[in-house]
């Protein structure tokens, strides 16, 4: 059976435009915070797993090699996990796994990226099938934009309704943001600056699409035994699920989108969830454009299908509500790709160890982080509670 | 007693230097095969792990563009890389965690449709100090190379014998890219590409695919008569800038030892019986059998001229011709452990090594092997 695993330290960057901060100095800066929260250093790290995007985004072949140094990584077991938007979170479930096998006590893992240095949008673009979808779907904003649209036509959600709620979604993030002092995008907005942005992809405009950020986010695992002696802010991994699904944009149903609510599933049934709305009293949900935020409440449970409008007028996702989403600005205000879906990880873990600051929702005992990458294609959730 | 996980069966691809099939069919037609020979559909498959890198696809996410064809579709999985063995260690996580009973482990590189190994392995350097100098994988091979003739001063015919048995041993591989041997004069009057290196003593690089099912014990003896255990896994990195290191030494005695003392060896000398070594060149597999244990430091050139490590030899190393038969650079690391799996279980046919007990792979990714990655597989 798999041992229980526990987060003992979490560490994030500043992220923005990190141009004070070579890549490596990046990763270091998160990792060397991680050590700090969790009261170790480099030497009681038995395994190392790392990972960011698609290398071509910092122009480095093998870039956990190069920043090996940088995690403190060197004359230990290091391994790269890597699945594009999901890296985040795929690297949360590899780090697990080393734990939950008995094979390590434990582990550092890191996710980063620095975006800024590189054309970030040109290596998105080659994600898609190059004979067949690239030529319609380069980058991501369409695929999100076709999603979005499919979802509201498939429930006949009015225009209005749909772009309000998606309004909201970004005033409540970006706000939400500006009590994150890892968060990038620090600014307030309005309803109107909203909905009257330019678009980028109809019907998504400026405001509802997350940044190119430069951060960088490290966690650290480790077994019953091993946080035991440590004995303080513990967190402990609950659940874990992930579900990859077909290449071709077009031939899967993106709206009852089967890899969400197959990965949520898998996490429930380990976790014992039933009921996420009353169970889970926090959830970082990957929300790099904001209509998406309301498909992934529907398929995570939070909702029936359809209905994903109604949480965020009715309050329920929003500061204060039922199950607060995003306290930390989520996805849109920052999203260092590689390091995006560990920072869930890492502010689920603040939230449910009564540690997350300014953005503390109040009382938070379990909460979800989640992250969706490939073209719309994978997506990875782990529940993490304060509790054994 | 912790639980053992098993190979159940391996496929690979005819590896060669342009398969025409693209990366979507190359991956779908070993899981097809892999599957049809067990004879299991997909719902018997716990978990999918793949391997492949995106600048050897020339894709971003290059697991986005075959995780339905490599079977994954609407299962978990990850990709980890940049070295398909991580696949089995991975998997093995998995296994061992009690979520998956079973795991699919694919691994897919077409070098032909990438740029040269030069580039992209330029691209592994620092950027800022090392990279302008044009400092790539052989480069740094050729480093290693000399400061090996310079500490131990082997015959210059030494390492040409690695190249001579790989290709001999590759040409009894059907599923081999070079199938043409080779003589000792020919690769040592071969054009210098980094001194001591020589164009022969440096392998081509190769398209190929594999997938391999893992299963725990008891899943594994329902799917097949002969189960193959995985003993023991090692890996790990070293330093990131060539000159930090010991280049002689690097980190490869690290992974080993890890592999060995959870497979219980005292003396890999005389316990393994075969070994699979990414000999990324001719030196690098005296390198590498010295930083395996497999002889004492300095001694490694001697398993190539005194015939120990042929086919016929007490240590065979690379039966299968090594990467000097098949050089798909992200998938070469599961292709070891595919072969070491084969002479296990002795279905490796015309480069069978008699009465194999114990077999170790080994993998290594990185300028002048920065990753070792070890497996030690048993009855």
């Amino acid at each position: 059976m798999a041992q229980a695993v526990a987060i003992v330290g979490t560490g994030q960057t500043e992220c923005g435009k990190r141009s004070d901060v070579s890549y490596p100095e990046l990763v270091h800066e998160a990792v060397t915070r991680a050590f700090e929260d969790a009261g170790i250093g480099p030497e009681d790290i038995d395994a190392v797993v790392a990972g960011s995007m698609p290398p071509a985004m910092e122009g480095v072949n093998n870039p956990h090699l190069y920043l090996a140094g940088a995690m403190g990584a060197y004359g230990k077991p290091l391994m790269r996990t890597a699945t594009c938007g999901s890296t985040g979170i795929s690297l949360a479930h590899t780090g697990f796994y080393h734990v939950a096998s008995g094979m390590f006590d434990t582990v550092l893992v890191v996710g980063a990226e620095k975006m800024n240095e590189g054309d970030p949008q040109g290596t998105m673009a080659t994600v898609a099938d190059p004979f067949f979808q690239r030529p319609f779907l380069a980058g991501a904003p369409g695929i999100f934009s076709l999603q979005s649209n499919e979802w509201a036509h498939r429930y006949g959600i009015e225009e209005k309704r749909v772009r309000m709620a998606a309004a909201e979604i970004s005033v409540r993030n970006h706000n939400d943001a500006l009590r994150n002092p890892y968060a990038h995008i620090r600014i307030r907005t309005t309803i109107e600056d909203v909905l009257t942005a330019r678009i980028i992809a109809y019907p998504v405009r400026l405001l509802d699409v997350c940044p190119a950020s430069d951060g960088a986010c490290a966690v650290i695992m480790a077994s019953q035994e091993k946080a035991g002696k440590l004995g303080r802010n513990q967190a402990w991994i609950k659940g874990v699920g992930y579900c990859g699904e077909q290449a071709f944009f077009g031939e899967g149903d993106k709206v009852v989108w089967k890899s969400a609510i197959n990965a949520a599933k898998s996490a429930y049934d380990q976790a014992g969830i039933s009921n996420p709305l009353k169970q889970l009293d926090v959830a970082e949900v990957y929300n790099p454009f904001t209509f998406q935020e309301m498909l992934f409440y529907e398929c995570f449970g939070f909702c029936d299908f359809g209905k994903g409008c109604e949480l965020v007028e009715q309050g329920v996702v929003m500061p204060g509500g039922e199950l607060p989403c995003d306290p930390s600005g989520g996805v849109l205000c920052t999203n260092p790709i590689g390091a995006t879906g560990l920072q869930r990880v890492a502010e689920v873990v603040l939230q449910v160890t009564g540690r997350a600051g300014d953005r503390q929702v109040p009382g938070a005992k379990t909460g979800l982080a989640h992250a969706m990458g490939g073209l719309d294609q994978f997506n990875g959730i782990m529940i993490i509670s304060n509790e054994l | 007693m912790s639980p053992r996980v098993a190979i159940v069966d391996f496929v690979q691809t005819e590896h060669g230097g342009h398969l025409h099939e693209n990366v979507q069919e190359l991956t779908f037609g070993v899981v097809r095969k892999l599957m049809d020979r067990v004879g299991i559909d997909r719902s018997e498959i716990g978990t999918m792990i793949s391997s492949s890198a995106d600048y050897w696809q020339g894709i971003s996410c290059s697991n986005s563009y075959y995780y339905d064809s490599a079977g994954g579709n609407l299962k978990s999985g990850s990709k980890v890389g940049e070295d398909s063995v991580f696949t089995v260690i991975y998997g093995m996580m998995r296994i061992l965690s009690g979520h998956y009973r079973t795991a699919l482990l694919v691994a897919v590189t077409k070098c032909s449709e990438c740029p040269s190994e030069h580039t992209l392995s330029n691209l592994c350097a620092d950027p800022f100090f090392h990279r302008p100098v044009g400092i790539n994988g052989v480069a740094v091979a050729g480093l290693q190379a000399r400061q090996y003739l310079e500490r131990h001063s082997p015959p210059t015919h030494a390492a040409a014998q690695v190249v001579v048995k790989n290709r001999s041993n590759a040409a009894k591989n059907p599923y081999a890219h070079v199938r043409s041997t080779v003589t000792v004069d020919e690769v040592l009057s071969s054009p210098t590409v980094a001194a001591p290196l020589r164009k022969l003593d440096v392998p081509v690089t190769s398209d190929g695919a594999c997938a391999l099912l893992l299963a725990e014990e008891g899943t594994a003896r329902d799917l097949c008569d002969d189960p193959v255990f995985i003993e023991g896994v090692g890996w790990n990195v070293d330093r990131s800038l060539v000159g930090d290191r010991d280049l002689r030494r690097g980190s490869l005695h690290k992974a080993s030892a890890m592999a060995y003392g959870k497979a219980g060896i005292r003396d890999p000398g005389k316990e393994i019986d075969v070994a699979e070594i990414s000999e990324t060149s001719s030196y690098h597999e005296i390198l590498w059998s010295e930083g395996l244990g497999l002889c004492g430091p300095g001694e490694g050139w001697r398993l190539a001229t005194e015939g120990l490590s042929s086919l016929e030899g007490t240590l065979p190393i690379n039966p299968s011709g090594g990467l000097f038969g098949a050089n798909p650079q992200v998938a070469r690391g599961l292709v070891r452990v595919g072969e070491a799996y084969l002479q296990v279980l002795g279905e490796a046919g015309d480069h069978q090594v008699p009465n194999v007990r114990k077999a170790l792979a080994h993998s290594v990714h990185g300028l002048g092997g920065q990753s070792h990655s070890v497996v030690i597989l048993g009855h």
